[in-house]
């Protein structure tokens, strides 16, 4: 195998040297580290960049591109190569797949409830092609939204002295002191929680941690890698799966020397001296010892697909046990069962009939659209309001005397739009309620998988006092609001405070959300008793994003 | 309303007792509804409705408040005042390429508005029907009289073979529009092609116009013996 040394890089770059993320938003940095890293230099054949085909529902930020930033320095006075071909492209093409790795998918069971990640852990002495092995997971995984998550970021930071030694290569970048477990358990911890973590930035330069960090949030797989990823009993117990990449010593040697000679401008001198006092010992006291604990132990790196596929197959059976193919099952549940008693519909005047069978219209022009839905969207939102907590008063009138009416109990009420569609509705809470504050997320259907992925999120600080209207125009499957729920109650919103607020429902979304949360009410103007392959509502409105905002795919 | 209402107090027997009295107020509400026949409707109310009613009652509310919570009734009051309007069924094509059983509009309606109050309720319509035509009356209490007459009227011109959508929120006694349907009538426009829409009405001003016009359409949301009068000052400050 040629010299697939893919080390994961420091998460400096991790999100900037994308050139093709046509999915970039401003402010999304939270989820677009959780790519896929590999090495486009080795396995070009097996990997393009292809920019992201259309999505049923694109993303409402395009062109809000970042600049790039600078690529992270690197420098030759460490123990470890780190080759960075490391991107973020949001889409990767494999031989056979198209691979979509922005967004993240369902984390919690078609009945809302939180599920627990399946956690990998990858060890290896230094050059034996950990990340490649990692990255081959990824691949055949075909599982988008996976987090690899290195024990590099947690490099110890050097004080002056052992900064000093490691530029002579005589400081051990490869003892199990180099690195800050104290930090990394908690870290870990929580990612396998779902928790977002703030991930150190190390600079390999200055052997110090940035003053920013990284945001990352949990997986449905988590890759831990790192050469002393065995080392600590707590991580161990952390780890599903642990596999141990085990590559001859002397290709580890080549792979170094070839690397820090080759690549790096360093001389031959300084790199065996650093192998022989420091690398060899350490592989052989800390990190060959983390074989005994290996399930697998993989030979040969990367190059063995027998043994990757083996990994793969176990993966897989233990994400469909632990029930993430969310849409495919909503899609199927309860049909022709009554409505439950959460929702809310809008008494079908014959205005209201009337709307609908405007925007419903595939001949209705643009403009007609946006019209009739703005004015029955301007209905469904005065009716949800009608179902906040109101309190009786007794005023004072102009005329003299008193008027018993009511007052709504609570002034902390908020709006969160799921993007694009979703958007669509927030002018009409803002005309009914004033200085409402807005939320918004951004969820987007994976075309590979069918799968809802979250992308993107903003909310008002303090969610836990206030009462939501989460807005979406339509529900078909219902698994985008049911992400959009569960960020919520991640963020501590109680159930009972959600209102979910749509134009157009279809059955099957309703039964969902209505099992998963039944706390949450359910506002909406109409049901549709069917949801067609495409996951559209039938007889349905078309993609209600597309229609209101003229971005329809040409016929 | 006083009469009535302390009239069941006497019957029943039970004057001191106040929460009897409500309920009998209440009753008498209901009951009312029908009573006033079947051409007199209210808005289906709910707590989101009852807030902007006891918004624009309170003397405490301000002006900037006033206006926005009025005008959220106000396109309330004519999203109702629309269902009033005749429709047709149809099938339409979605998208997707499934059928759809809707409803249709027809054509020729038009607004009309009673000068000065009537025209807040305009911007409302706007909202809803965006080009529709939209007439105006001026009708002027004379000062001592206290009689309603005409000043200024225009109309769309074939208003007569229209539906009209009347709009005044305010009715204590019922006179300025008794006058203002009267001078549609004059212009040819059928008692039963017209659509009333109010915001808050008394009943005394109920009876009166629905004695008057059995045929037209009114549609309030609020029937209650105080009228708040402040409307049209407070709405465009001029109080």
């Amino acid at each position: 195998m040629a010299a697939n040394i893919q080390e994961y890089d420091p998460p400096s770059s991790a999100s900037s040297d994308s050139d093709v993320c046509d999915r970039v938003y401003e402010d999304t940095r939270v989820y677009e580290d959780t790519v896929f890293y590999h090495d486009v230099e080795e396995d070009t054949d097996s990997f393009h960049i292809v920019s992201p085909p259309q999505s049923p529902r694109p993303p409402s930020a395009c062109g809000s591109q970042k600049s790039p930033r600078a690529r992270r320095q690197r420098t030759t006075s460490m123990s470890k190569s780190k080759t960075t071909n490391t991107s973020a492209e949001s889409v990767l093409r494999s031989h056979r797949r198209t691979i979509y790795t922005a967004g993240r998918p369902p984390w919690y069971n078609c009945a809302g409830e939180q599920v627990k990640p399946f956690v990998i852990g990858i060890c290896g002495g230094s050059a034996s092609g950990k990340t490649t092995v990692a990255t081959k997971i990824i691949e055949s995984l075909d599982v988008p939204w996976v987090t690899l998550f290195s024990m590099d970021s947690f490099y110890k930071a050097l004080n002056e002295k052992q900064h000093e030694l490691a530029i002579l290569n005589e400081y051990n970048f490869d003892h199990p002191d180099a690195f800050d477990f104290d930090h990394l358990i908690p870290t870990l911890k929580r990612l396998i929680k779902g928790k977002k973590v703030e991930v150190p930035i190390y600079n390999f330069v200055t052997h110090s941690r940035e003053n920013k960090t990284k945001t990352m949030y949990g997986a449905n797989v988590i890759i831990f890698e790192g050469i002393l990823a065995f080392y600590n009993q707590e991580v161990l117990k952390m780890l599903d799966m642990k596999v141990f990449v085990d590559t001859d010593p002397d290709v580890r040697l080549c792979r170094r020397l070839r690397r820090d000679i080759c690549e790096r401008g360093r001389d031959l001198e300084g790199v065996l001296k650093q192998y022989c006092t420091m690398v060899k010992p350490s592989f052989s006291h800390y990190i060959a010892p983390g074989m005994s604990h290996a399930d697998i132990i993989v030979p040969r790196g990367g190059d063995n697909k027998v043994a990757i596929e083996l990994i793969v197959h176990h993966v897989h059976t233990q994400l469909s046990l632990r029930g993430f193919k969310v849409r495919e099952k909503l899609a199927s549940s309860a049909i022709g069962q009554p409505l439950p008693s959460s929702i809310f519909l809008l008494p079908p005047t014959p205005q209201v009939q009337g709307l609908h069978t405007f925007i419903r219209d595939k001949d209705t022009s643009r403009d007609e659209f946006i019209f009739y839905s703005k004015r029955l969207i301007r209905l469904v939102i005065e009716y949800a309001l009608s179902l906040l907590p109101f309190k009786e008063i007794v005023v004072e009138t102009p005329q003299g005397g008193s008027y018993e009416g009511k007052r709504c109990a609570t002034d902390k009420i908020c709006g969160v739009s799921i993007l694009r569609a979703g958007e669509t509705m927030e002018q009409a809470v803002c005309d009914v309620c004033k200085d409402i504050r807005i939320g918004k997320i951004l969820i987007q259907t994976n075309q590979a998988t069918g799968e809802p992925e979250l992308y993107y999120l903003r909310l008002p600080k303090e969610m836990k006092d206030y009462l939501v209207l989460v807005m979406d125009a339509t529900v078909a499957t219902g698994a985008a609001a049911m992400m959009a729920i569960r960020v919520l109650l991640d963020h501590d919103v109680p159930e009972q405070n959600i209102v979910l607020v749509s134009l157009l429902m279809a059955e099957s979304g309703v039964h969902t959300i209505a099992y998963a949360f039944p706390q949450v009410r359910i506002v909406t103007s109409a049901v549709d008793p069917e949801i067609n392959d495409k996951f559209y509502v039938l007889p349905g409105i078309g993609n209600f994003g597309d229609r209101y905002f003229g971005t329809e795919p040409a016929d | 309303m006083e009469l009535v209402e302390n009239k069941e107090n006497l019957e029943i027997g039970a004057g001191d007792c106040i929460q009897l009295k409500k309920n009998i107020l209440l009753e008498l509400k209901t009951d009312s509804i029908e009573e006033y026949g079947p051409n007199l409707k209210l808005l289906p109310s709910n707590d989101q409705v009852r807030e902007l009613q006891t918004i624009l009652r309170d003397r405490n509310t301000t002006r900037s408040d006033f206006k926005f919570y009025a005008d959220r009734l106000i396109r309330l009051v004519i999203e109702e005042s629309l269902n009033q309007l005749p429709f047709s069924k149809c099938t339409i094509t979605t998208p997707t390429g499934a059928q759809y059983n809707g409803l249709r509009y027809e054509r020729g309606n038009c607004g009309v508005s009673i000068v000065r109050s009537g025209e807040a309720m305009e911007q409302g319509l706007r909202d809803c029907c965006r080009s529709i035509r939209i007439g105006k009356i001026l009708v002027e209490s004379d000062a001592e009289t206290h009689e309603a007459r005409v000043v200024y009227a225009r109309f769309p011109e074939d208003i007569a073979t229209r539906k009209v959508l009347l709009m005044y929120p305010i009715m204590s006694t019922g006179n300025t529009v008794i006058k203002a349907v009267n001078v549609l009538k004059e212009h040819h426009v059928l008692e039963e092609n017209i659509i009333l829409s109010n915001l808050f009405c008394t009943p005394f001003a109920a009876k009166a116009i629905v004695q008057t016009f059995p045929q037209m359409t009114i549609l309030t949301s609020e029937l209650h013996h105080v009228a708040p009068n402040h409307f049209g000052q407070k709405y465009f400050g001029t109080d």
